[in-house]
């Protein structure tokens, strides 16, 4: 069984659970193992907001340097996480950029022993995996599902460092709904901003972000929506929560439990609110 | 080789074998361009140090008429026997200098130049540096310069027939002023008709005019013309040849209908059941697998379209064959290959649109009623799908609300192109109009990035658009997307300071105009240079604004880059002007530093042959010696480099002249 680093980061810890426990769980089934990297630290996405580029740099550095001895590869889910992980993996690694890298790198005692490709859980699944071998692994289909795949800002952008989906119109999340045996809806704000941060003191700002997304995905058709980012799943949730009628959202790491038939006890859906147990019976797919 | 070169006074020229020439060195200030940076008079005094150097003369700009004198009388009054002209690149005036010396009676490939200018003085601000370096160019060319030989020019034959490639208005245009001029072009047209992407518009800006009106008579005249061979539904195969002599091997496609016996009556048209994405159309509507694309075309024959035609794929229907009155149907046709034989080749290749798809968030192929700008001039089009009526692709209703959207993938250099298309703000000014008066209480909206107008009538064409109602709106748009049966338009009003939702039934996307990748794939055949979009590079941005590094090939239209229909067909006049001003010379020269072969030492190894890019060598089997056709060589001297005897030169930059220039240094 192939066996990969794996960096779950802090919210995955608390309270994104269900995303990561998952996450492990379906690997095994699908045939990979995730083994926690020791000691990792924060991995740098609060510092965004701060105006010292410094301290957003040092804290994924430290992680991608503790990986490189590991191995060559590191594999993150949270959406936040591998965004920057992964921009400051291209920083580090980028032909020409040589002098920047070697001054990022002191700041941290661990040496960067070999570029590390930091990919996303769904990069496995579509580039190491393989769709076919997921398929075969889907003993439970999530047959009749009508699942809209949202990506929100992190997951594919900027296009320079994040370029295995497209920008504006991403498929990966999608095309593993359909290997999966669901039907993913066509949805116009896959990529669309949620309102983030601003649920903390602009909770007007962040519901009606949230409200056209949910909007759209139900406009079209979709029963349920996947995502996988934990502040996401946390807006669009919250909002179904204040709203009737809205759709329940699911990691994606949870529909994917199902299919590859994980118990209900270990898809981890007393995170997600309302029924999800009794959606997803409905549907016929517990 | 001799010499102390570290004080300049010494040079490498052996003085015991042969007497020095006397070579006149003349120092040019370029304005401020190198006198800025270089010391003049410290290079006159270590110049005129060293041997063999009978004169050395300044002047503040040698190109002027005075400064070329001055290089005459010295030839003359000096006796000068090598001449060298320190100034700036050989690409601008060393035809100007070498025409100077040739009247003074120097042979002109004895005077060489020596660019103390694009890489010495522009690149640096340290004077001692830029001077020191001016000084050593100066050195190591005059180390060439006295090994230069006589050199007398090759002539060649002109064939004086034209190939003009693309009949868009700019082909045809070129093709019909070197036509009217008495001189036969052969004009081939991948498409089965002529006129190109003009064929397609509804009206033009600034004046309305309808752009079948103007264009028709054109494509008749062309069609008609007795000194245009027409050949349409054909691409280039290959070229080879040089100016004044190619040769183009051209593959007409298969088109299963005979020209000679079709009389264009179009019974086949309306019975074929096949089906066809109408590329004429821009997939509007769906055409039928036996096709013409206007009722106008030029020749009005139609063609099958082999991918789609039920007989040709699956063997079956043959209904055309059957309606047909004169029995033109020919199932068995296939590709014919047609040899030509011309002196100059106009390339008017053309443009196309941006795939839209490219542009993610505008949802194009995903939301049906956003559509790009030529489907919208279909809509406009009296003779297009809907005659004319603006109705839209969805349910066929007119559109009360249509946001137009500049700058959809132009100006964009993150999902787009980085460069403006031109055309848009006026032909979405347009557009607008034209659609106000198909709709009258319509609502046009125009998202822009900024408005530019530079043309004549221009800018009074946009107040009339502005004066018609028609709501511009200061910002780029960042999402389209559909919601129930209208389609939701995110933008920015920068000048309010807001975002807004425009709610639309329609949008019209002006996405970027980029070159024909037809034409792309042609220019990679043809090794003519292309930029990094595609487009054709001219000789010179300013002064040979038609012509191209490859000598005889000449360019009209948006193949060079996005422009409208005045200036293409003026650019096509004066693709069309160079043709004739080369035809009215009898014989073509060609430079004389070409390669050369010592057949005493070849052995006929043939890596110059494999070496050449412009089929110049080739070894005789005969004799196994190589052979070089001195009207094809470019002189780059590749061959000279890769022949292992040493048995291939290059005239006047042989072997030992670069030795002589590395020792030098």
């Amino acid at each position: 069984m192939t066996k990969y680093a794996y960096y779950p980061g802090c919210t995955l810890y608390t309270k994104a659970r269900s995303l990561d426990i998952c996450a492990r769980k379906a690997a095994e089934k699908v045939g990979f193992e995730l083994a926690e990297m020791p000691s990792w630290n924060c991995c740098g996405a609060i510092y965004n907001a701060t105006s010292d580029d410094l301290a957003a740099q040092v804290g994924p550095v430290r992680n991608l340097a503790k990986a490189s001895q590991i191995g060559d590869k590191l594999v993150t889910l949270c959406a936040a996480c591998h965004n920057v992980l992964k921009r400051v993996q291209d920083r580090l690694d980028q032909p020409g950029n040589e002098v920047e890298s070697e001054r990022l790198k002191t700041f941290v005692d661990e040496k960067y022993e070999r570029p590390v490709k930091v990919l996303h859980y769904l990069e496995v699944l579509k580039n190491e995996v393989g769709w076919d071998k997921v398929k075969a692994k889907a003993t439970k289909p999530l047959a009749g599902l009508k699942v809209a795949s949202y990506y929100g800002c992190l997951m594919v952008r900027p296009r320079e460092a994040l370029s295995f989906d497209d920008p504006e119109n991403p498929q990966v999340m999608d095309d593993l709904m359909r290997v999966l045996g669901a039907e993913p809806t066509r949805f116009d704000f896959k990529a669309e901003c949620c309102g983030g941060y601003l649920v903390v003191n602009r909770r007007d700002v962040a519901k009606a972000a949230s409200q056209k997304i949910l909007d759209n995905a139900k406009a079209w058709g979709a029963e349920a929506i996947v995502t996988t980012c934990p502040l996401c799943q946390y807006n669009l949730d919250k909002l179904r929560v204040m709203t009737d009628g809205a759709l329940p959202v699911f990691y994606f790491t949870q529909l994917l439990g199902v299919a590859v038939g994980l118990g209900q006890d270990e898809l981890g859906l007393g995170h997600n609110s309302g029924d999800p147990a009794g959606f997803l019976k409905s549907k016929g797919l517990l | 080789m001799s010499g102390n070169r570290q004080d300049g006074s010494q040079s490498t020229i052996d003085t015991r074998k042969s007497k020095i020439p006397r070579v006149g060195v003349f120092v040019c200030h370029c304005g401020i361009n190198i006198a800025g940076t270089v010391k003049i008079p410290e290079v006159l005094e270590r110049v005129g140090r060293m041997p063999g150097v009978a004169v050395v003369k300044d002047y503040k700009y040698c190109c002027s008429d005075p400064g070329q004198r001055m290089v005459r009388d010295s030839v003359k009054a000096d006796k000068l026997e090598r001449v060298i002209v320190a100034c700036c690149s050989p690409t601008l005036h060393e035809t100007t200098f070498r025409n100077a010396c040739a009247e003074a009676g120097l042979n002109p490939y004895q005077c060489e130049i020596a660019n103390i200018r694009e890489q010495c003085s522009w690149v640096t601000e340290d004077k001692d540096e830029a001077t020191a370096k001016a000084t050593e160019i100066i050195r190591t060319t005059m180390a060439k310069t006295v090994l230069d030989q006589p050199l007398e020019p090759i002539t060649v034959s002109i064939n004086k027939r034209a190939l003009v490639v693309g009949a868009g208005i700019a082909g045809i245009q070129a093709a019909l002023d070197i036509a009217n001029a008495g001189y036969e072009v052969v004009l081939v047209e991948k498409e089965p008709s002529i006129g190109g992407h003009m064929a397609q518009l509804s009206e033009t800006f600034p004046t309305l005019d309808c752009s079948q009106c103007i264009l028709t008579p054109r494509t008749v005249e062309t069609g008609r013309h007795p000194n245009i061979k027409l050949m349409t539904y054909s691409e280039i195969d290959n070229v080879s040849g040089y100016v004044g002599n190619f040769k183009v091997r051209i593959r007409q496609k298969a088109r299963y209908v005979d020209f000679k016996t079709c009389t264009g009556c179009g019974v086949c048209l309306e019975k074929c059941p096949g089906r066809n994405e109408s590329w004429f159309e821009r997939g509007l509507v769906r055409g039928k697998a036996i096709y013409r694309l206007l009722p106008q075309a030029v020749p009005n024959r139609p063609v099958i379209d082999a991918k789609v035609c039920l007989y040709l794929t699956k063997g079956k229907c043959g209904i055309c064959a059957k309606v047909c009155p004169t029995g033109a149907i020919r199932y068995d046709d296939a590709d014919k290959f047609v040899e030509e034989e011309v002196g100059a080749i106009v390339l008017a290749t053309g443009y196309e649109l941006l795939d839209a798809k490219r542009l993610g968030s505008y949802g194009v192929g995903l939301v049906p009623d956003v559509i790009d700008g030529l489907a919208f001039e279909r809509l406009l089009s009296a003779s297009g799908p809907t005659s004319g009526e603006v109705k839209r692709p969805s349910d066929g209703k007119a559109p009360k609300k249509v946001v137009f959207v500049q700058c959809a993938g132009s100006r964009d250099s993150t999902s787009g192109m980085p460069y403006c298309s031109k055309i848009c703000c006026m032909y979405t000014a347009k557009q607008a109009i034209l659609y106000k008066h198909r709709v009258h209480d319509g609502q046009a909206t125009i998202c822009y990035i900024d408005v530019r107008t530079p043309g004549k009538g221009f800018e009074e064409f946009y107040k009339r658009a502005t004066d018609d109602g028609i709501q511009y709106l200061r910002g780029k748009v960042s999402k389209i997307f559909r919601q129930g049966d209208k389609v939701k338009v995110w933008a920015s009003d920068t000048l309010a300071g807001r975002k807004v939702e425009l709610e639309a039934d329609m949008v019209v996307l002006a996405t970027a105009v980029i070159a024909n990748p037809d034409g792309v794939a042609l220019a990679r055949k043809l090794k003519t240079q292309i930029d990094t979009h595609g487009f054709m590079t001219e000789a010179h941005p300013k002064l040979r604004p038609v012509e191209t590094l490859t000598a005889g090939f000449f360019l009209a239209g948006c193949g060079q880059g996005p422009k409208d229909i005045p200036e293409t067909v003026a650019q096509a006049s004066a693709a069309a002007a160079k043709v004739l001003a080369m035809f009215g010379n009898t014989r073509l020269t060609h430079s004389p530093t070409t390669a050369q072969v010592d057949e005493e030492t070849c052995v006929g190894c043939g890596y110059c042959e494999r070496t050449c890019a412009y089929e110049a060598v080739k070894v005789d089997p005969a004799r196994k010696k190589a052979v070089v056709n001195a009207a094809l060589c470019e002189g780059c001297g590749a061959c000279a480099v890769a022949c292992p005897s040493g048995a291939m030169t290059h005239k006047n930059a042989t072997k030992k002249a670069i030795f002589e220039m590395a020792d030098t240094f």
